[in-house]
């Protein structure tokens, strides 16, 4: 208790140096607490989707295969489905603006059954249904984009030749914001059935509900076996799988930005380690003093080793403080970046985040902290007698 | 002699010490014999690089001799590791420096506590212990300043404080009043009279002023290595 004391004072002996170190170390784990709560977001994200137990009917020829519309019924037919519905990314501009959000065609009667956890007004259910050329919204993507029920957003096409004219009837709330918007796959296929298109008669993707959890693997491979041997064959994974399938395609990315956060963690280790170096070595006739009074060559190093630890732990709570602060916001601003709170982000890697702080404490106070310890007391006596 | 060597508290036995720097050797201590009898009070003097304080740091346990013995305490130091010494400094020598050596962040409090925390006192028994050797300086009334805030004179009679806790067999000083104005310096002598006297101290005190230095009982002199049996004052009947 007495030894922390005194550790605290030379922690607080040169304020200003104690300080830019803590900021240092404070940003480089305010970054890395960034990117990992990047990388945990995804987790939950994967974990969300498992709760679900939906699937995902692709071609296997990737996003620019077909997905026949037919299949949606002959799906429905199955054993292990409950539900089924085409799921067609549109990809088009609003207001010439490329990938403002998401919009999906899909079928207004079954996407509720797909998407159960999802809450809609019924009376506007019913309007998306019996209108052609309505759609409807994610709440939060309606409040950002400042839209009224009635509002008519036009979409138009960047890979499909046929434009949208719709119409915002109703708004549902997710756990998470989708950041989308739903539209009636058959106005689409229609209108490119009217101009003699090849894309027309395709759903997409499928995404469909198993009756539950444990009979997704069957299911999926029930279903690319069905389609195996016909002129579209299926790929079918759990949404969790293409949800990762698209975090893989950033995968390296990550890896990429993880290194860099690394190495930055280095660098700001160094800083730290010099400015340990620089005050312990202004203190050499304390230390020769403290070692001459009976403190140990083990006291000296723990009292070296704690000084930095100190610094580093208080700039890994500053930094993972900040980082997560960060997070929050983005949560709170740009929700279809964040769209979990980081209440439920949090887990082990803040804990090692912090640990990562003392590691940087022990390896930054580590050569100082040899040095104090074995250095003669005589020599040290010497500089001042 | 045999039987004077155990009652000795300091035996210090044909000991030489030499610094080595690169490829040369420095001689600098060529045979010392001295003894030290509980309660005695050496002064010891010579000119600048005789290896005064080098003897002292020997006797102290801070270094150990290039040959012969140094025996402190019942204690062969030479013989001793690191850090047995570590513990027997912390047990048996109260360190008095020149320049006083606080630690600048802890108070005057605090200071004296310090070698107490490597005891197995209590917290109250360590606080009555720093309260009883401020009380003994004069500077109760300063337990919460920090080294600055003192005079240098209150700053070594803190560092006197802090050698003095532990309640240490012998105080050893290197130049205590050198630093200090007579007046200071004076205060600093009396207060080292009376360890030695009131309190049964031992003391061995290193000083270039030979007024400081017949305050002592008895007085060295160390000239090139070697001393120089020169009393100043009568021997105590245990030399
Ligand atoms: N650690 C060391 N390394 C090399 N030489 C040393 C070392 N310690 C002392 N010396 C040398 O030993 C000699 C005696 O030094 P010492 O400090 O004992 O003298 P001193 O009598 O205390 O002098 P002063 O009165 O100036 O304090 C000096 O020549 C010094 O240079
Ligand atoms: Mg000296």
């Amino acid at each position: 208790m007495k030894s922390l004391k005194y550790i605290w004072r030379n922690v607080m002996r040169n304020k200003l140096r104690s300080m830019l170190t803590i900021l240092s170390i404070g940003f480089s784990l305010a970054l890395m607490t960034i990117l990992c709560g990047y990388i945990a977001l995804q987790d939950v994200w994967g974990n969300e989707a498992q709760k679900y137990h939906r699937i995902v009917v692709m071609s296997t020829m990737g996003f620019s295969g077909e997905v026949p519309i037919a299949y949606v019924d002959r799906l429905r037919a199955m054993e292990g489905i409950s539900a089924a519905v085409p799921y067609a990314w549109y990809g088009g501009m609003y207001k010439e603006q490329q990938m403002a959000f998401a919009q999906f065609g899909t079928d207004p009667n079954h996407v509720f059954n797909v998407w159960s956890e999802f809450k809609i007004d019924p009376a506007q259910l019913k309007a998306f249904q019996d209108d052609r050329q309505a759609c409807i919204a994610d709440r939060r993507l309606a409040e950002r984009m400042q839209w009224k029920i009635g509002e008519r957003i036009p979409l138009q096409g960047t890979f499909y030749t046929f434009n949208l004219d719709l119409k915002l009837v109703g708004l549902f709330d997710a756990p998470q914001n989708t950041d989308s918007l739903w539209f009636n796959w058959y106005y689409l296929d229609e209108g490119l059935r009217a101009k003699d298109e090849p894309l027309s008669g395709n759903s997409g993707t499928i995404f469909a509900k198993t009756k539950d959890a444990n009979s997704m693997a069957v299911t999926c491979k029930a279903i690319d076996e069905r389609f195996a041997s016909s002129d579209h064959p299926t790929r079918t994974q759990t949404e969790a799988a293409f949800a990762q399938m698209f975090a893989d395609m950033l995968g390296n990315l990550r890896l990429y930005i993880f290194v860099i956060g690394m190495a930055v963690v280095f660098a700001l280790t160094l800083v730290a380690a010099t400015a340990m170096a620089m005050s312990i070595r202004e203190r050499t006739t304390e230390v020769a003093v403290l070692k001459a009074i009976g403190f140990s060559r083990w006291n000296v190093l723990l009292f070296v080793l704690g000084e930095s630890c100190w610094i580093t732990t208080l700039g890994g709570l500053m930094g993972i403080a900040l980082g997560c602060a960060f997070l929050q916001g983005m949560h709170i601003v740009a929700s279809q970046f964040v769209p979990v709170s980081v209440i439920d982000l949090a887990g082990v890697w803040l804990l090692l985040l912090l640990a990562l702080a003392v590691v940087i404490g022990l390896v930054s106070g580590l050569v100082p902290a040899i040095r104090a310890a074995q250095f003669s007391v005589v020599d040290g006596l010497r500089r001042v007698i | 002699m045999a039987a004077n060597q155990s009652d000795a508290l300091v035996v210090v036995n044909n000991v030489t010490k030499e610094f080595r720097r690169d490829s040369f050797v420095i001689p600098v201590l060529l045979g010392i014999n001295l003894q030290l009898a509980r309660q005695d009070y050496l002064a010891l003097m010579g000119p600048s690089g005789s290896g005064k304080s080098t003897l002292l740091n020997l006797i102290a346990g801070l270094d150990r001799p290039t040959s012969g013995e140094v025996i402190v305490c019942g204690t062969n130091l030479g013989v001793s590791s690191e850090s047995k010494l570590a513990r027997w400094r912390s047990q048996h020598i109260g360190f008095i420096f020149q320049l006083y050596n606080l630690i600048p962040v802890l108070t005057a409090y605090e200071n004296v506590e310090l070698p107490l925390t490597l005891t197995r006192l209590t917290r109250r028994q360590r606080d009555e212990h720093v309260r009883a050797a401020l009380e003994v300086v004069g500077l109760s009334d300063r337990l919460d300043h920090y080294p600055r805030q003192l005079s240098g004179g209150q700053e070594q009679r803190v560092s006197i404080a802090r050698a003095i806790a532990t309640d240490p067999t012998l105080i050893v000083a290197d130049e205590p009043t050198g630093d200090l104005d007579a007046k200071s310096g004076g205060e600093i002598l009396e207060l080292m009279r009376r360890l030695n006297e009131e309190f049964h101290k031992t003391i061995i005190m290193v000083t270039h002023d030979p007024n400081a230095a017949s305050r002592a009982k008895r007085i060295v002199h160390l000239e090139k290595g070697v001393l120089v049996n020169t009393n100043a004052t009568p021997v105590g009947a245990t030399a």
